[in-house]
């Protein structure tokens, strides 16, 4: 259960709903009970002929019960599925503060795509915990023992074998499933992840596949493990099904001892044979409840992963600062100096910047470039401090950043990334997060500075700005970045899909705004860099070369011969 | 429910299984009622000793364990059958997918292909599995309570039979209901339940605006509007549960009434009866009930079925082969005859591409993006067959050879060249024949300039790539297909040069493999470099889906206008 205690302890805080949920499930259980009860009682007295009254009486119960069996169930739903979704707010909430400390540097680190599709889904499968894991036991628990109370004031002895059955039905058979149920989950989950793979590298790899003639190949790969995942699903449905068949089967014996054993009391005397037909029809009815005990297992194992998966995520410690820790100076250009920076992601074999050095005085213009994966954009993130080196220090105004909160840093500097995210919400709500405080009359500015004099401060921006292209939210972005004015700017690659024509514009704009200031800049296109004041040519993690345009040209290395192939290469 | 009815009628076998398994559920429901009240009547009313009813029970445990073992041979029917036919869904969208290359080439519509391959497939099972028995459970055993209750006593059977038919119809009534309500409710639900995602993907962008902190509030006020939204929708459900539930109880109770009055007024009925039947009553509007749960899982494989449907009656444009063999001794002469191809019905269109292409030509192609440049290579490859026009080699037409003779002699170096999981001795070796021995791969990868990089990984060429093991980037990537390459040595190579992004080595890498390669084979580039167009013995020039022009890059500079204003405005864009 230590996998699930975070869980547990949000499921707790739902105590109002939970109470309900519980209350209102132990009603139906219970109503159920007495009105299949009263009817066995009824009929049984009918046969004796009562007196009318008496019969009146006990239809109006059974009446009373039907509807308020039907009324609890609806309240035991309503409030547990209230709870179920309150508690999932809860376990978002919690887990992005278990989050939020370690971002973004964890979201560099883990540098799959999945990794948050995966959170939700886990956080969204945890749902299930409180609906099918942790109320209907207890509600079970609860009605079985007010059952057999109920029942002690007729025959211990039947009231003995409902609490055997209870042992059995909620406990032995349940448990004994659950050892079972680890092992093929897990199966499932290896072939699909198995199968997923194959049908992926089927339809992206297709024109390789059908060139070098190996698509009969890959489609017997995908064939077999199409049915080794079948055959683990079948297993897995077939178990369930036998596990409930089972639970069935010991309830359904449970009431036949309970006949047995009444029918020889009654026969021997030492029992009212106008309560057995009652105690029967109690035994059929309470054991009901104790049906879904038998999916128990596999909610329980699924919960459990899902718990297990996703906290591991934030287990470690977010990254410290060290003491003293001081602050950078406010409006004021800083210096950036790299001093021998290794950086190596987990699980890869090569260093993704290595011992890199270069120095960047406060109001200078640098632009980093180097082909994809030489590590341009490792260095931004390294000067951000959302990556610690391992080696090396990195030093802003001369402090090094080990003792610069890294908080402190983003807030003194402007950050364009190559994917920028906008929200649901408005053009005016995503500037907004520049700062607040700004009039109308600065945003409009601010999209005209990025030519977006067209765009509306309450139009409708949809989740990840989907309802904008690439260039429009690279231009918001440039908006955001230039109304937050901070002294140190780090653009990567901010102008990609931007055409030249604009793009130079808007940098006319940027150099304007950022002349007294600090500037990287991470490119892919080689134009438009003469006016930097230094560039440094990156490859494999390593500075190859570094200096003025002009200096690069005339040395005809590395840059020069990139820039001889930009020049010759077609749209 | 009908799109998927056409595939029911394959598994006769389970479905009659599966009406066997209900008859005999009616029967040990109905035994299991008859041998309790017989029990409980002996001992009870007539004073019976213990001995007497011992038979019945042991008749009764039958009955019970009978009925167990049935609800698990009926639920392991549907299981399977619903494994057959997943298997047999995933088997005709593979044949799909592979017989109809242009679609599955398309590489952006893969993803989408993955997920109904993947989860489309899964979520039919419960249609199968559990919406199925249901229905035949529900449509034998309801009934063979009713004759048992006519049998017993009139009245009884003909409350039944009044009353049963107010599931459904408050079930269709509701279900309706519920229906536009939850489509009111969609968007919402949607818009609330993207928050969550919405924000964690931000929370990079956040941070660096220190706007985080302020987050927590919005996924918590989001995700109660989600909750508010679905509890929206999901009361008038529970609504329906409790009307449903009400109308059940509602009518045993009227059954145990009418019982009760008979066997206390009028006297008309036994005990026996009485219980009997009030013992039956609940199994016969639970069986009706289950129905409704079982539908809202089979309407959810509607939806899935609908998507696969979709894709399996997709229109084809399957690729024809003949059974000819190919003399390799020199590249093939290869004759494009106002060769065309479209995509779909509205799809872009490629027209009248005609062209002659001579062994160890160098061949460029260009224009402008869309224009049809890869399309052209398509064509030229064999994945996709001209829908006018022919492609002839050698003089005869392509499709009268045989694939593998066709294949055997073409390589394709793609921009982004697929790496699949496996090592990087197997991910060159694909481009050889079954067996490709470790020399021959070391050497090609020499050739392709990768080997240096590869013995700096401790596995060597044993390093796991692709999905799962170590990524490559875009210059090893490209390496790689030109070692698959050098190891297949074909006769045709169709290449497709990279816009940007390549480091300097793999630059020169590919230009000096592409000329070697070029020594025994005729290479058709989709050109990117001015260079590789200068070289080129022929450039075809494709615009908006025609060819504009074919000849020598000083020819078409000479007669062409639209390729000597795309030649200078690329060199004018590059000079600013």
């Amino acid at each position: 259960m230590k996998d699930l205690s975070i869980v547990l302890k949000e499921v707790g805080r739902e105590r109002k709903d939970i109470f309900m949920s519980i209350l209102f499930g132990f009603l139906a259980g219970i109503t159920a009970v007495g009105l299949f009860a009263s009817s066995g009682y009824l009929i049984s007295k009918a046969a004796l002929v009562p007196p009318l009254y008496a019969l009146t009486v006990m239809i109006a119960l059974l009446k009373m019960f039907g509807l308020a069996r039907a009324v609890s169930r609806y309240g035991e739903r309503l409030y547990s599925h209230r709870a179920t979704f309150s508690i999932l707010s809860n376990l978002r909430v919690n887990f992005f503060e278990k989050l939020e400390p370690l971002a973004p540097g964890i979201y560099q680190k883990y540098r799959s795509g999945d990794l948050l599709a995966r959170i939700v889904g886990d956080v969204e499968s945890l749902q299930n915990f409180f609906l099918r894991v942790y109320y209907p036991p207890i509600v079970l628990v609860i009605v079985f023992l007010s059952t057999i109370a109920f029942t002690m004031f007729f025959s211990v002895y039947i009231a003995l074998v409902l609490v055997v059955g209870l042992m059995l039905t909620a406990l032995v058979v349940p448990a004994y499933f659950a050892l079972s149920q680890r092992k093929i989950d897990s199966r499932v989950r290896e072939q699909r992840g198995e199968l997923s793979t194959e049908v992926t590298e089927l339809l992206y790899g297709f024109r390789e596949l059908k060139l070098y003639q190996r698509l009969d190949e890959k489609e017997n790969l995908l064939k077999a493990s199409s049915q080794k995942y079948i055959q683990e699903q079948e297993r897995e449905g077939v178990q369930l099904i036998f596990n409930q068949s089972v639970n069935t089967a010991v309830s359904l014996m449970v009431s036949w001892v309970v006949l047995a054993l009444g029918a020889y009391l009654v026969t021997e005397g030492q029992f009212d044979g106008l309560f057995l037909a009652m105690l029967v029809m109690i035994s059929l009815t309470v054991f009901e409840n104790a049906t879904p005990m038998a999916a128990l297992p596999g909610n329980l194992e699924e919960s459990r992963t899902a718990s297990n998966r996703l906290y591991s995520v934030v287990k470690e410690a977010p990254a410290g600062t060290l003491e003293p820790i001081t602050s950078l100076p406010e409006s004021q250009a800083l210096s950036v100096r790299l001093k021998e920076l290794t950086y190596q992601f987990e699980g890869e074999e090569q260093q993704a910047v290595s011992n890199v050095s270069f120095y960047l005085p406060e109001g200078s213009k640098t632009a980093i470039v180097g082909p994809s994966g030489s590590g341009k954009s490792t260095v931004l993130m390294l000067i951000l401090k959302v990556l610690q080196a391992s080696e090396g220090d990195l030093q802003l105004g001369g402090q090094s950043i080990k003792h610069v909160k890294d908080e402190d840093i983003w807030s003194k500097s402007n950050v364009v990334l190559q994917d920028n995210h906008f929200f649901y919400g408005t053009i005016r709500e995503n500037l907004e997060l520049a700062g607040t405080g700004f009039t109308d009359e600065e945003y409009k500015n601010a999209l005209h500075q990025v030519e977006l004099p067209h765009f509306d401060l309450d139009s409708e921006v949809l989740e990840r700005g989907e309802n904008l292209s690439g260039g429009e939210k690279q231009r918001l972005a440039i908006a955001r970045a230039m109304l937050k004015g901070q002294r140190l700017w780090i653009l990567d690659e901010p102008t990609s899909s931007i055409d030249a024509l604009t793009e130079q514009v808007l940098y006319e704009r940027l150099f304007e705004q950022a002349a007294d200031d600090t500037l990287v800049l991470v490119s892919h296109r080689l134009t438009g860099l003469e006016k930097m004041d230094q560039i440094i040519v990156m490859e494999k993690g390593e500075v190859v070369e570094a200096g003025s345009f002009n200096e690069l040209m005339a040395k005809q290395g590395y840059f020069y011969e990139m820039k001889q192939i930009e020049k010759s290469v077609f749209g | 429910m009908n799109v998927l009815n056409p595939y029911l009628k394959q598994y006769k076998g389970t479905q009659i299984f599966l009406v066997a398994t209900a008859i005999l559920t009616g029967l040990s429901i109905i035994a299991q009622a008859y041998l309790i009240v017989l029990a409980v009547d002996r001992v009870f009313l007539q004073g019976h000793p213990f001995e007497s009813i011992v038979p019945i029970l042991g008749w009764l445990a039958l009955a019970l364990l009978l009925r167990a073992a049935l609800t698990f041979a009926s639920g392991r029917a549907g299981v399977r059958m619903a494994s057959k036919v997943k298997q047999d869904f995933r088997r005709r969208l593979l044949d799909k997918f592979s017989k109809n290359p242009v679609q599955a080439s398309l590489q952006g519509q893969s993803g989408q292909k993955v997920s109904v391959m993947m989860d489309a497939v899964d979520e039919i099972d419960s249609y199968f599995s559990r919406y199925i028995p249901q229905v035949i459970q529900t449509s034998i055993i309801p009934l063979m309570i009713l004759i048992i209750a006519f049998s017993q006593h009139l009245y009884t059977g003909l409350l039944m039979i009044i009353t049963a038919p107010f599931i459904p119809l408050f079930f269709i009534i509701i279900g309706i209901k519920t229906q536009k309500k939850s489509e009111e409710q969609l968007d919402k639900m949607a818009a609330f339940s993207g928050r969550f995602l919405d924000t964690l993907q931000g929370l990079t962008t956040l941070k660096l605006f220190g706007r985080a902190a302020k987050q927590k509030d919005a996924i918590r006020e989001s995700s109660y509007g989600f909750r508010d939204a679905t509890m929206d929708v999901l009361k008038v459900a529970f609504i329906s549960s409790l009307m449903l539930e009400y109308i059940s109880m509602l009518s045993i109770g009227l059954i145990a009434l009418e019982l009760g009055l008979r066997l206390v007024v009028f006297e008309s009925v036994t005990f026996f009866t009485a219980f009997f039947l009030l013992v039956l009553a609940p199994e016969f509007y639970l069986a009706i009930k289950e129905l409704g749960s079982a539908f809202h899982t089979g309407r959810g494989s509607m939806g899935a079925a609908k998507k696969i449907i979709d894709e399996l009656e997709k229109d084809d444009q399957p690729v024809a082969w003949g059974e000819r063999q190919l003399d390799v001794s020199n590249p093939p002469v290869i004759h494009l005859k106002e060769a065309g191809f479209k995509y779909g019905d509205k799809g872009f269109e490629l027209t009248g591409v005609s062209a002659e292409i001579k062994p160890y030509m160098k061949v460029a192609v260009v224009g402008r993006s869309g224009s049809g440049k890869s399309t052209l290579l398509h064509l030229l490859a064999g994945l996709v067959a001209p829908s006018n026009g022919s492609i002839e080699v050698e003089h005869n037409p392509l499709s009268n050879y045989s694939e593998e003779a066709w294949f055997n002699e073409v390589s394709y170096i793609s921009q982004k060249p697929y790496v699949f999981s496996g090592t990087i001795a197997q991910n060159i070796a694909i481009g050889g024949g079954k067996q490709a021995a470790r020399e021959d791969i070391i050497a090609a990868a020499q050739k392709a300039g990768i080997s240096q990089m590869v013995s700096s990984l401790s596995q060597g060429y044993d390093t796991p790539v692709g999905e799962g093991g170590r990524g490559l980037s875009g210059g090893e990537k490209q390496r790689l297909a030109i070692a698959r390459a050098f190891l297949k040595n074909p006769s045709i190579i169709l290449f497709d040069e990279p816009t940007t992004g390549l480091d300097l080595k793999t630059e020169q890498i590919l230009q000096a493999s592409i000329k070697e390669l070029s020594k025994k084979s005729t290479v058709i580039t989709v050109a990117h470099r001015l260079h590789t167009i200068q070289d080129a013995d022929l450039i075809l020039f494709l615009d908006d889906g025609e060819l504009k022009g074919a000849g020598t890059h000083e020819e078409l500079m000479d007669k062409e206008s639209d390729y000597r204003s795309m030649v200078s405005l690329q060199q004018g864009g590059n000079s600013a």
